[in-house]
This record gives C-alpha cells, sequence and structure tokens, in this order.
C-alpha cells in the first residue's frame, strides 16, 4: 500500500494529497505553520496503517477505517481506504459487505465485533458503553489491542473532519 | 471559585473518569510508557484516561503531540476561543466529562462563565457575541455533518472576523475533539472527583 520506491524519502502527507494543498498555495502555508500539528497527524497515520507491528492484521485495519469513512459520508477518505484495500488484495467478499452496509453476515466474528465497535463510536459515540468492551474481548481481542482500535476509530473521526474543512477552506480560497 | 453550572446533566464542578478495562500498573510500566505518561499531561500518571491509552505509548505520543499543539500553542486563534469550540462539541457529543473540564478552562481564559451556561442550556443559540456564535455554529456543524460543511461555512466564519490562521485552530480545537470524545464515552465514565 506504499507507492513511494526505498529510500525515496517519507510518504506525502496523506491530508495535503487529499484536499490537494501544494507549496505554493495560501492554505498550505497557513496548515504547515501548524509543523506540530501536521507532523503528529502525518505519524498517527502512518503508526495506525504501518504494515507490521501491529497484533490487529493490516487488512482488519483498513476495513475498520473505510467502515468509519463510509458511515461518515466522507467521499475522499472512503476512497483512499477502498484503494488501499484493493491494493493490499483484500478480501472481496468482506469488501462488498461494508460497502453494503450490512456486517451482520460475516462469518470473521473477530471483524465483525471490531466493525460494530466502530459503528458505534462513529454514528452514536454517546451510547458506549463496559459491555462493548466486553464483547471486543470475547471475541478475542486483547486489551492493548482495543486501545488500538478504539484509538485508530477516534483518530479517523479526526482525519474525516480535518480533511473536510480543508477541502471547505480550499473552496472557498478559490471561488 | 466559580458558580456551579448544571444543566441538561452537564456540569461545570471537577469530575473524574474511570476505565472500564485494566490500566497500565506504574509499577510495572516501561521506560517508554513513563515518558509518554509525563510528556502527555501533568496528572497523567494519576488519571486512568492516560494510563489506559499507555497501553499503546507510541500512538498515545502522537495523539498528545496533536492535542497539546492544538490547544495550548501560542498565537492564532485565541485559547479561550478554542476552549469554546471544544466544549461546544463536547456538549453535542454528550461527553460531561470533557464538557466539565473545557468549561472550566474557557472559564479560566476568559474570566466569565455565561457562555458557558449557554452551551449547556441550548448550544444552538449559544455564543455572547456574533463571533462566538459562529465559532459555535461551526463547531456544531462540523461533528453533526461534517460531509456537509463548505465554503458558505467558512464565509460565516470570515464574517464574524476570524482570518485563515484562526479558522484552521478552529478547525482543529473542533476535530481533536471528535477525537478525545469518543475516547472518553467508550473506555470508561466519569464519576463526581474525591474531596482531596
Amino acid at each position: 500500500m506504499n507507492d513511494t520506491q526505498a529510500g525515496a524519502g517519507p510518504a506525502p502527507d496523506l491530508i495535503d494529497t487529499l484536499v490537494g494543498l501544494a507549496p505554493g498555495d495560501a492554505l498550505y502555508a497557513t496548515r504547515h505553520a501548524r509543523a506540530k500539528v501536521v507532523d503528529a497527524t502525518q505519524a498517527s497515520q502512518a503508526l495506525f496503517f504501518a504494515p507490521g507491528g501491529n497484533s490487529l492484521p493490516l487488512e482488519d485495519r483498513l476495513m475498520v477505517a473505510l467502515h468509519a469513512s463510509l458511515l461518515s459520508r466522507s467521499e475522499p477518505m472512503a476512497a483512499y481506504y477502498r484503494d488501499a484495500l484493493d491494493k493490499a488484495g483484500a478480501d472481496a467478499q468482506k469488501l462488498a459487505a461494508i460497502e453494503q452496509g450490512d456486517i451482520s453476515g460475516l462469518a470473521d466474528t473477530r471483524l465483525k465485533a471490531m466493525l460494530a465497535f466502530t459503528e458505534t463510536l462513529i454514528t452514536r459515540p454517546i451510547e458506549g458503553d463496559r459491555d462493548a468492551l466486553l464483547r471486543l474481548q470475547a471475541a478475542g481481542i486483547a486489551t492493548p489491542d482495543i486501545v488500538t482500535l478504539a484509538q485508530l476509530i477516534a483518530y479517523l473521526s479526526y482525519q474525516i473532519r480535518v480533511v473536510a474543512g480543508l477541502k471547505a477552506m480550499k473552496a472557498l480560497e478559490q471561488a | 471559585m466559580s458558580t456551579i453550572i448544571k444543566q441538561n446533566g452537564f456540569t461545570n464542578e471537577t469530575l473524574d473518569w474511570k476505565a472500564w478495562l485494566d490500566v497500565v500498573d506504574l509499577n510495572k510500566a516501561t521506560p517508554e510508557q513513563m515518558d509518554v505518561l509525563e510528556m502527555s499531561h501533568p496528572k497523567a500518571k494519576v488519571q486512568d484516561y492516560y494510563r489506559f491509552l499507555a497501553h499503546q505509548p507510541a500512538i498515545l505520543r502522537q495523539r498528545s503531540e496533536a492535542f497539546n499543539a492544538i490547544m495550548y500553542a501560542p498565537g492564532g486563534l485565541a485559547r479561550a476561543d478554542r476552549e469554546l469550540s471544544s466544549l461546544a462539541v463536547s456538549r453535542i457529543n454528550g461527553c460531561v466529562y470533557c464538557a466539565s473540564v473545557h468549561a472550566q478552562r474557557f472559564e479560566q481564559l476568559a474570566k466569565r462563565n455565561d457562555t458557558v451556561a449557554q452551551v449547556f442550556d441550548d448550544p444552538a443559540s449559544a455564543g455572547t457575541n456574533e463571533r462566538e456564535k459562529a465559532i459555535v455554529q461551526f463547531s456544531i456543524r462540523i461533528t453533526q455533518a461534517p460531509e456537509n460543511i463548505g465554503p458558505a461555512d467558512i464565509q460565516a466564519l470570515k464574517d464574524a472576523g476570524l482570518n485563515e490562521a484562526e479558522i484552521l485552530d478552529l478547525l482543529h480545537a473542533a476535530a481533536i475533539f471528535a477525537w478525545a470524545n469518543r475516547l472518553m464515552l467508550n473506555l470508561g465514565e466519569p464519576e463526581l472527583a474525591q474531596q482531596a
């Protein structure tokens, strides 16, 4: 899922890419004046979607991201994560279930539990309860992985809003 | 000493927060976990929230770098305005714990709490002036329907006197509370603070 050649330097900033910001744009300069925010956001992206070093499989993390993006009606994020899943050779049946918005028939109970948790956090965060965490544990997900999953979904809700806001700022700049 | 404001289940009183699952035991914490707790928040070692998130120290480190830069960096949007956005987002998402913390911070910075009472009472109409109203309106809209945010929302902020750098800071403050609220609401629950 990494397009850059080995040794070609760090991956391009994902939010700049998705919003369409380039050096020389006024909005690019405004955004990069908050360099710590830009760097920590991109570093989070790299951590959440590193191929290894995570006991949650990359394909599952990308499926969570696609589900969160579709539930949030974020076209740019959904397109990005769908593309990443295609490049990772993701399971077609699982992808279809997520894209149709019906995960009830998924045989992978662990992924199903992760996607159900995603749906609660994204669409009804107020409905969180202890039982939801116990259901994740019952699906075989240990506490440190529950932390990764919750952080991932919460981060995605941040990323979706930053992209939406910057796109609106860019549209106004160009109007 | 601040006046206590209680409305619709929200309060500006000091609350504690308890994790629903096991937190990191400080006696067994790795050096990396201790280091990230220290950089995250002055009281992180005694707070369940940070000790739970410290199960994944590298992720917590980037979250804290982003959070602290967004909420505390000098320049740009006034810090009271950033707190107002955090408060409005927390009110909309129903995060009672986050709302209490950021109600207090708003009051410390703004030296008044009239807007806090308004946000608790009816966020849709909250704001003591046009600038505050615009900040709260944007925060509500990006929380509820980020897919509907467009140039008109940005123009409304400009019309209320915000420049581009301030609008970016506002966007970051609202967005980082989409992140923070979801963790606070789904990993544990608030309780009234013990008297020291």
